[in-house]
């Protein structure tokens, strides 16, 4: 099988990082696409297909978790004034290479939660175009990593039309040896007059080896238009501590509550109860006390 | 426009002023072994260094060039010619100094400038140093500021040389840390002693004349523990057709509970290739506090690189960068923590006007060991058109639970709302734009030393006015 | 009666600046006390300090808490002996919500493992006489909470984590008269309930109202400049510190 350059970052840096791109087995082909709709469960390589017709509403939530190593793609196509939602959660321990491709229309919405609860070894890129005026994106990532997991993301925002918007949120919690990269990108691309974008990301480290990078970058070729990222990566907060310790919380006790804290902003803006609940069943047996 | 405008105009004709070359004086362009020998005979190089260059060289034609960043593909580095014997030798007394170079630096403010405020002048024409000096009273402290070539063959200083250079940066770097390390000519070496600290700065001002040419100058400078010294480096070049190179090396060594504060106002003129780099090493307690604004150059690859290698060192880095037309800025800072409770500091800012193109770029690495590290890094920049482009690309690779890392950028554009309110106050709409960026570039200016900070807000002045001059 | 706090000769920097320069301070068990001083006396200072902030260093002298040296312990360990903040400026804590978190805690305070329900119908207890809506335990701790309701989050703490010192810093501040009303009638619930101790750090009378005030502290450039009863506070808040500062 051919090896293939996975999530590029759209402008290299200093090669030691290692961070311009990582890569993979090139995909075997898959047949056909399917359209999903509700909740299903992956456990293969599989060509998938969301998409949304002209103020038309829709949703899919995929559990992933692969039997052996899968490259999964999702066309998410968001027509004019529509609204997709995808939530995509992450719990395999074989290698999954994930690839969310989506065209966002005039007016149109996509909202895109991803969670990633065990990733023994995972590629995964979004790449999302905001063709449309007015066209909106809103991700929430959030990682709960541990042992040895190893997590590459490379998400990337186009902003094409006018007055678009992105909103780029990732939460996260590194046990262990885990290792992770973040690359988040919002691109404005001329001509994307009075667009906004906004990227966040909050990285709480609790293993003693873990490996966290953080890539979070701004293109920019349009005057009219605001963007900014921020990012804290480190321990919980001293303020905190000092808040929960006088309430009589021991430091253990206090890093897991700020782990399962981090976990559950991202989880929170899942619509779907049952959703949440499957995920939240999931996520007891991930945070350990170190 | 404006009487501002004007005396802009006057102003940006001190940078671009020249006097005729001497063809002959040049030893041919193009690199390899003979041209290398040369120039190490030419300097009557020690056995080491000749073996360095040599070794630089094969470095150099192997290693590949950079796959990030602006594009350098039309630098030809072969047509750069890599050195230029200088008319003359050193001297000390600035009257021996040939006249058209003399004018040059007069013209510049170089021998006035060390009369009235700087503890030192080192002054670099082309490639070698033709004027230095230093006040008696910081001599006698026992601070040395030299060029690097005389303190290489004194024999109170040759094995410091020997032991610090390309030891910091080392010929393996990068393309271009191998070329200097081949045809490295010029430069300066200061070595603060322990304890001796140096309340007015020392200043060192490159000047690039010959066309085509490649400047490679070399900085060395050692502090002992609990010393203090503010360098500053001025960098211009007039214009000329051929594009210049400038691939400069700074290595700064920061001892125990020592500071360092290094300021630059690079001016090169606009067709500069300036592919330079700085790095410094810091002891325990110590600090390099970076100054630098950029302003000039066709294409720029500058990030200068702390490493904070004992308990507690510290970095701060304070950048301002302005991108007008035809040029590419890339900018930005390294931090690297490889101690406990070190800490570091960025705060930049870049414009980007009339099809310019800035990018910020930086590294924070926090190894394994560096328990109890703090780092903070805020990037903000302006566009000021939709010409021209601005991105910002910051990486950051934590290795210990035990940091607190935060990053903030931002990038946007003048609000209408406050050109308007100054417009209300009677200001033109440039007046007011260029008022803004002025306020904008606040947090470098007040780092710098009166005069340089007014030659900073002149030359922004005259980047928002000359496109409407 | 015995001294439940004794603070002997405590002197204290925040990031290498003195604040507090020898305060001796004694409140004796199940007593309330009031801790006035002009803004900046290092009032705050004191209760974080009480606390066990990690924002303050002690540098000279002691903190005796129900007869032990608490001086070197840490919050939590301060938290389990009964010493409780009520925090002027309550972090928020998105993800955890306040029920969740309280639940935590009182498990932890008290080392017994709790039923939901029965914590439930507690907290539910406890809201009501707060006049706090229900819906508010379900919320993220102090997350997007107004400045009053933050106030009445942290009294509501008190009434369930029970401790047997609450130091209240400027709860009142910032609240409109009902709110004060209401959380003044929360403390007065916990001191019926539980025969608690109080250092009510504040400006002025009106969280007083419902309780009756034994000891007057008045604290003013990091030492206690007078002491007195209750009609010390009444008289400092008409008429101000200026008597009591600078007579050594």
């Amino acid at each position: 099988m051919s090896i293939v350059k996975l999530n590029t970052l759209p402008c290299p840096t200093f090669t030691w990082l290692g961070v311009n791109d990582t890569t993979a087995d090139a995909a075997a082909p898959v047949s056909e696409s399917v359209s999903p709709g509700g909740t299903v469960q992956i456990s293969e390589s599989a060509a998938l297909e969301v998409s949304a017709q002209g103020g038309e509403k829709r949703s899919a939530v995929m559990f992933i978790s692969p039997k052996e190593s899968a490259h999964i793609t999702t066309k998410v196509t968001a027509q004019g004034g529509s609204h997709v939602t995808l939530v995509q959660v992450f719990d395999g321990s074989k290698r999954t290479v994930s690839k969310v491709e989506a065209a966002i229309g005039d007016d149109a919405e996509f909202q895109l939660v991803q969670l990633y609860l065990k990733t023994a070894d995972t590629i995964s890129e979004v790449d999302v175009r905001l063709d449309g005026t007015r066209a909106q994106l809103d991700t929430s990532i959030g990682y709960l990593l541990g042992g040895s997991d190893r997590l590459d993301i490379n998400l990337i925002a186009r902003h094409f039309g006018r007055k678009t918007r992105s909103q780029i949120t990732a939460k996260g919690v590194m046990q262990g040896s885990a290792e992770k990269t973040f690359k988040g990108t919002i691109d404005f691309v001329n001509g994307c007059s009075g667009a906004l974008g906004e990227e966040i990301e909050d990285v709480l480290l609790i293993g003693e080896k873990v490996v966290n990078k953080t890539v979070p970058l701004i293109l920019c070729a349009e005057e009219n238009v605001e963007g900014s990222h921020g990012a804290s990566i480190g321990r919980v907060d001293e303020e905190h501590i000092f808040y929960m310790l006088s309430r009589g919380l021991p430091e253990d006790e206090i890093v897991r509550l700020m782990a399962q804290s981090k976990i559950a902003q991202i989880v929170g803006r899942i619509a779907d109860e049952q959703v949440r609940g499957r995920i939240n069943d999931i996520i007891g047996r991930g945070i350990e006390n170190e | 426009m404006s009487e501002k405008t004007y005396v802009a105009d006057i102003d940006r004709s001190r940078y671009d002023f020249r006097f005729d070359e001497d063809e002959s004086s040049f030893l041919g362009s193009g690199l390899d072994s003979e041209i290398v020998n040369a120039i190490s005979q030419e300097k009557g190089d020690p056995e080491w260094m000749r073996q360095l260059r040599l070794h630089s060289l094969e470095i150099y034609n192997k290693t590949k060039m950079v796959e990030w960043g602006p594009s350098i593909d039309e630098l030809d580095v072969d047509r750069i010619i890599t050195y230029i014997r200088q008319k003359s030798r050193m001297n000390t007394d600035w009257n021996d100094v040939p006249d058209d170079i003399k004018q040059t630096f007069e013209n510049l403010g170089i021998p006035q400038a060390e009369r009235e405020s700087l503890a030192g002048v080192g002054a670099q024409y082309d490639s070698e140093l033709v004027y230095h000096n230093v006040r008696k009273e910081v001599a006698q402290s026992g601070v040395v500021y030299t060029d690097l070539e005389s303190a290489m063959h004194d024999e109170r200083y040759a094995e410091m040389i020997r032991t610090h250079f390309m030891k910091l940066v080392p010929p393996t770097d990068h393309k271009f840390a191998a070329l200097h390390g081949a045809v490295w000519s010029g430069g300066s070496f200061v070595y603060v002693p322990k304890g001796v600290r140096l309340e007015i700065p020392l200043q060192s001002y490159f000047r690039l004349n010959a066309k085509g040419a490649g400047q490679f100058e070399h900085t060395l400078i050692i502090l002992e523990e609990d010393s203090y010294l503010h360098f500053i480096e001025g960098c211009s070049a007039p214009k000329y057709y051929e594009a210049g190179l400038h691939a400069g090396c700074v290595e700064l060594f920061v001892g125990k509970n020592a500071t360092l504060r290094y300021s630059t106002i690079e001016n090169w003129s606009k067709n500069m290739y300036n592919l330079n780099t700085k790095r410094a090493l810091v002891e325990q307690g110590g600090k390099i506090e970076w100054v630098s604004g950029s302003f000039g150059s066709h294409v720029s690859y500058l990030y200068p690189m702390s490493i904070l290698n004992g308990e507690g060192a510290r970095a701060e880095f304070t950048g301002i960068t302005f991108a007008g037309e035809g040029q590419n800025l890339d900018t930005g800072a390294k931090m690297v923590h490889n101690a406990p409770n070190t800490s570091s500091f960025m705060n930049t800012k870049s414009i980007s006007k009339s099809g310019g193109i800035s990018t910020f770029r930086s590294a924070v690495v926090v190894k394994e060991n560096a328990h109890g590290s703090k780092s903070s890094v805020s990037c903000e920049s302006l566009m000021l058109d939709s010409i021209s482009r601005s991105d910002t690309v910051p990486a950051m690779d934590i290795r210990t639970k035990y940091a607190d890392v935060g990053h903030e950028a931002k990038i946007g554009r003048i609000s209408d709302e406050s050109v308007f309110y100054l417009m209300s106050r009677g200001m033109s709409e440039q007046d007011a734009k260029a008022m803004i960026v002025r306020g904008f570039a606040d947090n470098v200016s007040k780092e710098l030393p009166l005069e340089y900070a007014m030659e900073m807000n002149n030359l922004i002045g005259l980047e928002m006015h000359g496109s409407i001059g | 009666m015995s001294h439940l706090l004794t603070i002997t000769d405590l002197c204290v920097n925040a990031q290498d600046k003195a604040v507090l320069h020898g305060v001796d301070l004694a409140v004796e068990q199940g007593s309330t006390n009031v801790l006035m001083g002009p803004n900046g006396a290092g009032k705050s200072t004191l209760g974080l300090t009480v606390m066990g902030s990690p924002e303050y260093t002690v540098t000279g002298g002691k903190i005796i808490f129900d007869g032990q040296d608490i001086t070197n312990e840490s919050a939590y360990e301060r938290a389990k002996r009964g010493i409780f903040l009520s925090f002027q400026n309550p972090v928020e804590i998105p993800g955890i919500t306040l029920s969740e978190f309280l639940r935590n805690s009182l498990e932890q305070i008290s080392g017994k493992h709790m039923k939901l329900w029965d914590f439930k119908k507690k907290l539910k207890e406890a809201m009501d006489t707060l006049n706090m809506d229900p819906s508010y335990a379900d919320r993220d701790l102090n997350v997007g909470f107004s400045g009053g309701e933050k106030k009445k989050s942290e009294i509501l703490q008190l009434l369930i984590l029970q401790p047997k010192l609450a130091i209240l810093d400027e709860t009142d501040s910032g609240l409109d008269v009902d709110a004060v009303k209401t959380v003044s009638q929360g403390i007065s619930e916990y001191k019926e309930r539980t025969g608690g101790t109080l250092l009510i750090i504040t400006h002025n009378t009106k969280i007083l109202d419902a309780l009756t005030v034994d000891t007057t502290h008045i604290l003013a450039d990091g030492k206690i400049a007078a002491r007195g009863g209750s009609e010390l506070a009444y008289d400092v808040i008409e008429n101000g510190f200026d008597r009591y500062i600078g007579r050594e």
